[in-house]
């Protein structure tokens, strides 16, 4: 059991990880019912646009980059964390003005438009930043490792698990607890009642896409330092991410939390105990409850079951 | 009638307008490099350097005079595009000669579609010990050195100085199955003992449950044979959680292209082929080439690298043999490919490097380095501790497993 406990613990973070990962993922799915492929590719911009501003070159007028540059690492780095996701949030605007025409319309459509955004930011990437990777540097106090039980542990892997619970609950409160969040939900189970009662649904469903394009890019700069900076690391979290709204079930925000914290214990139990199995398991678990329960964990029931 | 069969095969095959054309078309490649996926970064780091030997070639006025023409498309680190791509390339492009790869995986697929059409293909860059034993080929040749070369430098002095319990840390394809065979054959044979191979899935990206198991079994050494994206977020996170000292690391070998941009997640002791500090002639003015092949080219990387130097050599080495054949027949190329003896002087390596005509692999010089302590500059990233003779760790199982087919079941081809 003590063998055991250091992997349970570790999966638990692994979980948290990826479900702040699938966030945002999950929100415009649930709310906006579209999919968005391009939720890797912003997740990747946000880790490089934080790179950006935390390397000895940040994108501002020359007095203001001296200024920044002045700042203590750790507060660059905590404003990094706010300034990046906001400067996604704005290609996230441009990405769904595009989207727009493909509402209402088969689903093909929406899919189609955002893997080509996808495809056209990880090219862009590569263009303005290059093929090779980067390191996003973070502050000391969350850097190194700690000996625990006769264990290394990394301290930023506590960190970025802390960060992700706290992200999951301002997510919620938001969602459940504000009058934003009533409306959005709202929106998404009666558009046509939210527009009758005055409430502008273009603009409700902007808030919610670029909301959900800042808590990827926002994922992007807490993962970055785990698995490193390249053009392609947004396709390393959008398969994930889509595996879980799935086993949670669509459109649930527990599911999609439950559902990465089951994909995070699989991976870390079966890569210690059985390691060739460690990405296959989350397939598994998949196949498992889908056959089960086609509408994942905490799924609406569908109007064919009724 | 097989006659008949063989001469409407001919007639009808993806080469029916080069015999025609010989002298007068230009000699098309395809490059089958990776440009995304696991091996993206160093598919693209062999493309510049293939291209840089073409240009050079295509300067001195081509190959017996024809101009050399190429296509390239992404094979994207996957066996499957690997053999769509070779497929295309052959019977739609007329490209007689494929040369690229990283994936051992891909290489493996690449070399049975190749097989099939007689066409030669230069496995640039994968490093698979099976690559030259039992996935060799009559067609194909292997111009990295292998897993087995790099472990082979490695294990002994390891066994010595530091113990005799190791882990095996397995990238679960076939350069991570067939390096880890030779490691555990090697240990083994050297009285040690393997305490677990643990076996990781392709596009693994978190290892911290890896890193835990291995502080619970306390190993002497980690010997990893991991590849490309994957091996990179393997080192980081063994820095992040300051493992790299102990237990000891040992990586057959350390891609350029995955060091370049994240130096500090250098660990223990890796191989390499070539580096472009190794005070040997010609390897200064070689850079000074490479940086003008690659001007204004943002994603290439500063320096050359192993990899950008076994995709260049491979190509230059192609275009010296068919000068040699004075032909571009297939056959007669492979033959003047076989048996080569390179001079170290001329491939800016410290020993001489030749071609086993039962294996088809380059056998040339092992180096072993560690992470730079005192660099000269930003570039200077490793510290090359010693280097092998070819002959020394050379893969003396290969031959075994190794079946060429006779060179009259090779389809006959031009390029």
């Amino acid at each position: 059991m003590l063998n055991l406990l250091p992997h349970l613990v570790n999966g638990l973070m692994l979980g948290l990880l990826f479900a702040l990962i699938a966030l945002g993922f999950t929100l415009i799915v649930g709310l906006m019912e579209q999919i968005n492929l391009a939720h890797g590719s912003l997740f990747a911009l946000g880790a490089y646009v934080a790179l950006q501003f935390l390397g000895p070159r940040p994108p501002l007028p020359p007095e203001l980059a001296a200024q920044w540059l002045d700042l203590a690492p750790g507060w660059r780095y905590g404003l990094a964390l706010i300034i990046a996701p906001c400067a996604v949030g704005i290609l996230g605007i441009a990405v769904e003005l595009c989207m727009r025409r493909t509402y209402g319309k088969d689903p093909l459509y929406g899919l189609l438009l955002t893997f080509g955004a996808a495809m056209v930011i990880e090219e862009g990437i590569r263009l303005v930043w290059g093929t090779r990777d980067h390191v996003l540097p973070v502050p000391a106090a969350v850097s190194g490792a700690f000996l625990f039980h006769d264990l290394i542990w990394s301290t930023y892997r506590f960190y970025a698990a802390g960060i992700a619970l706290a992200v999951i609950a301002l997510v919620w409160l938001l969602i459940e607890k504000t009058p934003y969040g009533a409306i959005i939900k709202a929106g998404a189970h009666d558009s046509e009642m939210v527009r009758a009662l005055g409430i502008n649904l273009s603009r409700l469903r902007l808030g919610v896409f670029v909301f959900g394009t800042m808590l990827a890019a926002f994922a992007g700069i807490i993962l970055a330092p785990v698995w490193g900076i390249r053009p392609h690391m947004g396709v390393d979290a959008v398969i994930p991410a889509f595996l879980i709204i799935v086993l949670g079930g669509v459109g649930s925000f527990w599911g999609a939390v439950v559902a990465a914290l089951l994909v995070g214990l699989a991976i870390g139990l079966t890569g210690a105990y059985a390691s060739e199995w460690s990405l296959l398991s989350i397939y598994i678990l998949l196949v498992a409850v889908v056959s089960v329960r086609a509408r994942g964990l905490f799924g609406k029931k569908s109007m064919l079951e009724a | 009638m097989t006659a008949v069969l063989a001469g409407v095969a001919g007639f009808y095959g993806p080469w029916k307008h080069n015999r025609a054309y010989a002298q007068s078309k230009p000699i098309k490649l395809g490059l089958t490099n990776d440009a995304s996926g696991q091996f993206g970064n160093s598919g693209r780091d062999e493309h510049r350097a293939i291209r840089m030997a073409i240009d050079e070639q295509n300067a001195k006025g081509g190959v017996l005079g024809r101009k050399v023409e190429w296509v390239t498309a992404d094979t994207e680190s996957q066996p499957a595009v690997g053999t769509r791509v070779a497929e295309r390339f052959i019977t739609r492009e007329d490209c007689a000669i494929l040369i690229g790869a990283l994936s051992s995986g891909v290489a493996n697929a690449i070399t049975q579609v190749a097989s099939k059409y007689g066409a030669i293909y230069l496995n640039s860059n994968s490093s698979a010990p099976s690559e030259a034993a039992e996935n060799c080929a009559r067609i194909k040749f292997v111009w990295d050195g292998n897993g087995t070369n790099f472990i082979r430098a490695a294990v002994r002095n390891a066994m010595q100085s530091i113990g005799k319990n190791w882990v095996l840390l397995t990238n679960d394809y076939v350069y991570g199955h067939s390096t880890a065979a030779s490691t555990k054959a090697l240990v083994e044979a050297g009285g040690g003992r393997i305490m677990e191979n643990m076996l990781v899935p392709q596009n693994t990206r978190d290892f911290t449950a890896y890193l835990l198991k291995i502080q619970q079994l306390k190993p002497d050494v980690v010997s990893t044979a991991m590849g490309g994206d994957d091996n990179k977020a393997l080192r980081e996170q063994v820095v992040q959680l300051k493992l790299g000292e102990k237990p000891a690391w040992i990586e057959p070998q350390a891609d350029w292209p995955d060091v370049w941009g994240a130096p500090q997640s250098l660990s223990g002791v890796f191989g390499t082929t070539w580096y472009h500090k190794l005070k040997l002639p010609g390897v200064a003015e070689f850079v000074k080439r490479w940086q003008a092949a690659i001007k204004g080219d943002p994603g290439a990387v500063p320096v050359p690298g192993n990899v950008s130097y076994n995709g260049y050599m491979a190509t230059r080495e192609l275009f010296r043999a068919m000068e040699r054949a004075g032909s571009t027949n297939n056959i007669r190329i492979i033959k003047a490919l076989e048996n080569l003896k390179m001079p170290a002087a001329d491939r800016m390596q410290h020993f001489d490097a030749y071609i086993n005509p039962l294996t088809h692999q380059v056998n040339q010089t092992i180096y072993l380095a560690r992470r730079n302590p005192k660099p000269a500059d930003n570039t200077d990233h490793f510290d090359i501790l010693s280097w092998t003779q070819p002959q020394v760790v050379e893969d003396d199982a290969a031959p075994g497993k190794c079946k060429l087919v006779p060179y009259e079941q090779v389809r006959t081809v031009d390029a």
